[in-house]
């Protein structure tokens, strides 16, 4: 039983007492008119917020786990350092609300609108977040291993050193959102739409061989992208890529798959390519630096490689097509090569 | 028909100017100037530089200048300033930690099936027009053929 009835908190609401650092655990009040109440340090674990309206209430350092707040209105709400394990936000608005450092780890977010809400160090592990408005939301260093992130809406987002171990963003919009030093090692980003998304920052964690697979499926469009891959990685296209700036890791192999398209693109780095689909450069030279380049039949590449001062080992096998200039390594001033660095 | 005859310039032997065969060509010396044959093989210690114009080509040598083939082999070293025009190039891929097949300094390659058709003065071993006579890629890519991707060629 909590510590007080829902009728004595209204009571104290009314009255202008403070309800803050009250044991409620349990308190049932679904549909409750409690806009900018503060509940700060109280306990709430179990209690019942469905539907209520909370827009602009206080929950900082509260505890409120596997509270019940579906189709709850918390815009611009203060839950910061909450604690929401396992707590039901399913279809809640959290638009502009500050979740930094809460914990919603397994918490349900399903359908949720956390539009530019913060929620940086957040930890949101196994958090479901399918379908949900995370548009504009600030989750740099936010904690988002193995959520559901399917179908969201992450435009804009900043992602900055988040940790997405493998999270589901599969059919999710990243339009224009900032990955930097993110960690996406097992991430599934099937059907993504990632244009203009900044993600140089992969740092995949090594698996029992070193060595991290990124694929990229048919079916995914990126445009625009900057992306960057880091020493041992592998990484499989069979995507389109375009217009997009590819930095390979020492030793980084990879792939262009049969299906794999490259259009108007640049690969940059002390990486080894193998190209089974295309390869269209948009300014020359189209590839940097590589050790290794082999085109196999049925690969096509249209471009100029400019290769390393130890030079190019290229294979190309009998049905490859090539429009091809290789040319030596150029100094350039100020060149940062193939070491995960960014390349423009 | 070359009836298992070749034309062999042996290492040690230096030849200038033009040079075209009904037979197979060997060239374990140095070739400079153009040179037209059914094929040409480039030993490790030979070098061809010039115009060619041969139905196949295997090289280990030294290749520099122009060469037109329908199959290529490669390996050895091409010089800078070197286009290869093929239907079909192969070069093999060696371990990372062995000797380069091919050393490539600054050169270009035209290979695949949107080359535009092949001289057929070359077939007929009279060619009139030097390689550079030909029409530019982009001009009639052909149908494709056995599923290869097309791909128009740089601008």
């Amino acid at each position: 039983m909590p510590e007080l009835t829902a009728d004595v908190v209204l009571r104290k609401i009314k009255s202008g007492e403070k309800v803050e650092r009250a044991d409620l655990r349990g308190l049932a009040m679904p549909k409750a008119m409690l806009e900018g109440v503060s509940f700060r340090r109280c306990d709430l674990d179990g209690a019942n917020f469905e539907g209520a309206r909370l827009a602009k209430a206080v929950f900082k350092n509260a505890s409120m786990r596997e509270a019940f707040l579906a189709g709850a209105d918390l815009r611009e709400a203060n839950l910061e350092n909450a604690d929401l394990e396992g707590a039901n936000l399913q279809g809640a608005i959290l638009v502009g609300a500050n979740l930094n450092r809460a914990n919603l780890e397994g918490a349900n977010l399903q359908g949720a609108d956390l539009g530019g809400a913060r929620l940086t160090h957040a930890q949101l592990d196994s958090a479901k977040l399918g379908g949900a408005n995370l548009v504009a939301a600030q989750l740099s260093h936010a904690d988002l291993s193995d959520a559901d992130l399917s179908t969201a809406k992450l435009d804009e987002a900043d992602l900055t050193s988040a940790i997405l171990t493998d999270a589901n963003l599969e059919e999710a919009s990243l339009v224009g959102a900032r990955l930097r030093d993110a960690k996406l090692d097992g991430v599934n980003i099937k059907g993504a739409n990632l244009t203009n998304a900044d993600a140089p920052g992969l740092q995949p964690a090594g698996d029992a061989s070193g060595r991290i697979k990124r694929y990229f499926g048919k079916g995914d469009v990126l445009r625009n992208a900057a992306l960057e891959f880091d020493s041992g990685a592998s990484v499989e296209i069979e995507s389109l890529f375009e217009q997009c700036t590819i930095a390979l890791g020492e030793g980084t192999e990879l792939v262009v798959g049969k299906a794999g398209m490259l259009s108007g693109c640049q690969i940059r780095g002390a990486g080894k390519i193998t190209v089974h689909g295309k390869f269209v450069e948009r300014e020359s030279p189209g590839i940097v630096g590589v050790t290794q380049l082999v085109v196999s039949a049925g690969g096509s590449i249209v471009g100029t490689v400019e290769q390393p001062a130890d030079n190019t080992r290229f294979a190309f096998e009998p049905g490859c097509i090539l429009r091809m200039k290789i040319q030596p390594k150029k100094d350039r001033p100020n060149e940062r090569t193939g070491k995960g660095g960014r390349q423009r | 028909m070359s009836n298992g005859r070749k034309t062999l310039v042996e290492e040690g032997t230096q030849f200038k100017g033009s040079l075209s065969s009904d037979c197979p060509i060997e060239v374990k010396g140095r070739v400079e100037g153009d040179l037209t044959a059914p094929a040409l093989t480039v030993s490790p210690s030979g070098a061809v530089h010039g115009k060619v114009k041969v139905g196949e080509m295997k090289s280990q040598g030294e290749l520099a200048g122009e060469f037109d083939a329908d199959l290529v082999q490669l390996s050895g070293t091409v010089k800078d300033n070197t286009v290869i025009r093929a239907k079909s190039l192969e070069v093999k891929l060696t371990p990372a930690n062995g000797k380069m097949q091919v050393i490539f300094g600054e050169c270009e390659l035209e290979v695949g099936s949107e080359q535009p058709a092949k001289d057929q003065t070359k077939d007929n071993k009279t060619p009139e027009k030097p390689p550079s006579a030909r029409p530019p890629a982009e001009a009639a890519p052909p149908p494709e053929t056995n599923g290869s991707p097309s791909v128009r060629p740089p601008p």
